[in-house]
């Protein structure tokens, strides 16, 4: 009975992951990436045709054309890889920022070299992360419309791989006890006012935090008359996490990042 | 074999389809309408008459008289078909509108003396999916529960319109994404009975890889669940640590944790070698004896026995009356499992032991969960040790017209997708959810059971929202 179980999980060996392990990890995410030197004007043409959810986008015509991935509309499908001729590859960074342009990565294909404007690069020990939360964060979780697919990756943000209750991260069962939102979307119609209204009882200050392609931008939901867009469609949001859905190791950074770049308006 | 030999379509009349659903034996599985390009409506009939799918396609002008009055089953169906078409339904008790919400909402009263109203939702308490529900209670004990649902209705199967047949798995693995596999597979078995295409062997072991990990994560992510909402915090922990270690499996052999991108029309994409396979056989058979060592744990313990037993049980005459599916059909006594009755993939070349109980309470929804994690583990073993060589895909027609439907038994229940194709586009898509059909009978199983136990009844059906709403 009880003591069975004690007796259970002693004997387990502790599975916890390491900080450096999480963080900035990809795998599983099927978040696509380019190698700019591969980039060719028919490469880059080809998998703008390939993308159905114009993720990937030619700009600047053909004597200087950049190409421009777009990771909060890209849902991991794959096809950009099939056909980029080894051009493009599994993503090994987590895209996550604290604008939707955040979220852009952009290739010179003529000079092959990557232009993005450049994020702080995400890595943190564990000491910082307990130094960036402050000892306690609370998040309040809010689906806003979505598939349940982010839901289930929060979900998992809990468990003894992920663990985060070890930086003092907690979900909290009400918006009156949140630092921050963590908000799924794509926002519904019939969520729009819930969403609202929950955003309102948060208490200040507070950070909101886009989960999901659908969440970014409504991904492949944006678009229907039953459907708003993004979070940012019915609320102030201050950090995105792109994927389909986000691994736990994405969410877990696109977190630290949100307060990281937000600190001197949370304190 | 091209299409599903237990599924066909005729032409017929409203009177045919309800003349089928009042004989024995028939159960209904769904009623959808659509509009033709030149507009002319239709409904469209899908009954499960001894184990065969039948589809009666029925064309329609004015009203139509109503199944529900021959089974309550159909009552949400035709709400959604006269929401969503205006087509008149005769003799239809309730035609609220589902998806259109609207502050005045008249919910059923429940009138007496002490009677109160308790509204929960659609914000809940937890990472779960948004939905109202209104109890009314007197003291402790739910006298009735109406679900108010469709929070999270995003206009999906419009979405599906004019989208390339290739193109449309990304929609069907977001339509409920912890079960995304089962919606993708019934997505692309639907294009291919509808062109009549038959995948490769291999293509079809490796579908019932993923369908039948899906129900290992789903069923263990339950049982853990169920252990949580109990105060029973070592197993809930324990369960999400075995459910994980599958995730991580799935990332590293597939590239995928919840196993999208990989199933296509015509196949999958993604092969496995036999080193991976090997070692994927290893994973599985290692969750699948920490997961059977944790049910009998907790099988065994008084202080959860205590709570699951005689809470929230759900009759097998409402099961029946309601067309109940999936394992809270088999927990009362049911007995239907697609993978059996309708085989489909490599179903059809292999015998699956089906558990049943007949108790209806949580208990029972529990035990069924446990002995189907246990079956499918043997599933998956099985087919990596008989994996045939040989292509994973066969090309699909980009072009033509044709109609198809087929279902899956996700770890829901049966999941139904019916495709109407022209000239290579998604003209129509019907998605009938196990949860669309599921969700009405929990008012039955709360009624008597106290307010504090829903959370634990409802975490026992664990129906989807959004697979429901769309």
């Amino acid at each position: 009975m009880i003591f069975d179980f004690v007796h259970r999980s002693l004997r387990s060996p502790s599975v916890l992951v390491p900080v450096e392990e999480l963080i900035a990890n990809s795998l599983g995410s099927r978040m696509p990436d380019a190698r700019a030197e591969a980039l060719t004007d028919a490469i880059a043409r080809r998998v703008v045709d390939a993308c159905a959810f114009s993720a990937l986008a030619i700009d600047g015509g053909d004597e200087h054309m950049t190409l421009s991935l777009d990771y909060g509309s890209c849902t991991g499908c794959g096809e950009c890889i099939a056909a980029g001729e080894g051009a493009f590859h599994l993503a090994n960074i987590v895209p996550c920022g604290v604008s939707r342009q955040a979220l852009i990565r952009r290739w010179d294909v003529a000079l092959g070299i990557d232009v993005t404007a450049d994020e702080a690069a995400v890595n943190a020990t564990a000491n910082e992360i307990r130094s960036i939360v402050g000892g306690a964060l609370n998040i309040r979780q809010v689906d806003g419309g979505s598939c349940n697919g982010c839901e289930a990756e929060i979900a998992a943000l809990s468990n003894p791989y992920y663990d985060l209750e070890r930086f003092g991260i907690h979900f909290v069962a009400s918006p009156k006890h949140a630092d921050m939102l963590l908000v799924t979307g794509p926002i519904t119609r019939n969520m729009a006012e819930a969403v609202k209204r929950t955003y309102e009882a948060t208490p200040a200050p507070k950070l909101v935090v886009a989960v999901g392609v659908c969440g970014c931008s409504g991904g492949i939901f944006a678009g229907t008359p039953e459907v708003l867009g993004g979070v940012d469609s019915v609320i102030h949001v201050d950090a995105y996490i792109p994927g389909c859905p986000p691994t736990p190791a994405m969410l877990l950074t696109g977190i630290l990042h949100a307060l990281r770049r937000q600190k001197p308006k949370v304190l | 074999m091209t299409t599903n030999p237990t599924s066909r379509t005729v032409e017929g009349t409203t009177d045919n389809a309800l003349r089928l659903l009042e004989g024995g034996n028939a159960r209904l599985v769904a009623i959808f309408g659509n509009v033709d390009p030149i507009g002319a409506k239709r409904v469209y009939y899908i009954v499960d008459v001894n184990r065969e799918y039948r589809r009666i396609s029925v064309p329609v002008i004015g009203a139509i008289p109503s199944a529900t009055r021959i089974t309550p089953a159909a009552a949400w169906h035709e709400r959604e078909l006269h929401e969503q078409y205006g087509i008149e339904i005769e003799g239809h008790p309730d035609l609220r509108p589902l998806f259109s919400h609207s502050d005045d909402y008249p919910f059923l009263q429940v009138q007496g003396d002490g009677v109160c109203e308790l509204p929960v939702g659609p914000v809940h308490a937890g990472i779960i999916e948004p939905g109202h529900f209104r109890f009314s209670v007197v003291g402790d004990s739910i006298l009735h529960l109406e679900p108010r649902l469709f929070y999270t209705h995003k206009g999906t199967e419009k979405l599906f319109e004019g989208v390339p047949v290739m193109n449309g798995t990304a929609l069907a693995e977001s339509v409920s994404g912890d079960n995304c596999f089962a919606h993708v597979v019934a997505y692309c078995q639907s294009i291919e009975n509808a062109f009549g295409i038959s995948v490769p062997p291999r293509g079809r072991a490796i579908r019932l890889l993923g369908l039948e990990l899906e129900r290992m994560v789903a069923h263990i992510g339950d049982i853990g669940a169920l252990c949580g909402d109990v105060g029973c915090a070592v197993p809930a922990a324990y369960n999400s640590r075995i459910k994980e270690s599958l995730l991580l499996a799935s990332a590293r052999f597939f590239g995928t944790r919840y196993w999208r991108g990989i199933a296509i029309p015509g196949g999958v994409r993604r092969d496995l070698s036999a080193e991976n396979a090997r070692a994927f056989g290893i994973v599985i058979a290692q969750a699948a004896a920490d997961f059977a060592e944790m049910a009998r744990i907790i099988l065994d313990t008084p202080s959860v026995l205590n709570r699951f037993e005689t809470t929230g049980v759900l009759s097998n005459k409402i099961a029946r009356d309601l067309a109940v599916v999936g394992p809270a059909a088999r927990a009362s006594g049911v007995q239907l499992d697609l993978r059996r009755d309708h085989p489909y993939g490599h179903y059809r070349n292999i015998t699956v032991e089906i558990p049943h109980f007949t108790q209806g309470d949580v208990l029972a929804r529990a035990r069924m969960r446990i002995e189907e994690t246990r079956v499918s583990a043997r599933l998956i073993q099985d087919a990596l040790n008989g994996l045939a060589a040989g292509i994973i895909r066969t090309p699909v027609p980009s072009d033509g017209s044709a109609e198809g439907f087929s279902a899956v038994e996700s770890p829901r229940g049966e999941l139904l997708y019916s495709i109407g194709i022209r000239n290579g586009c998604i003209a129509r898509c019907h998605i009938k959810s196990p949860s669309f059909q599921n969700w009405p009978c929990l008012s039955f199983a709360v009624e008597g059971n106290i307010t504090a136990d829903f959370p634990l009844i409802n975490k026992s059906f664990n129906l989807s929202y959004s697979g429901c709403d769309r």
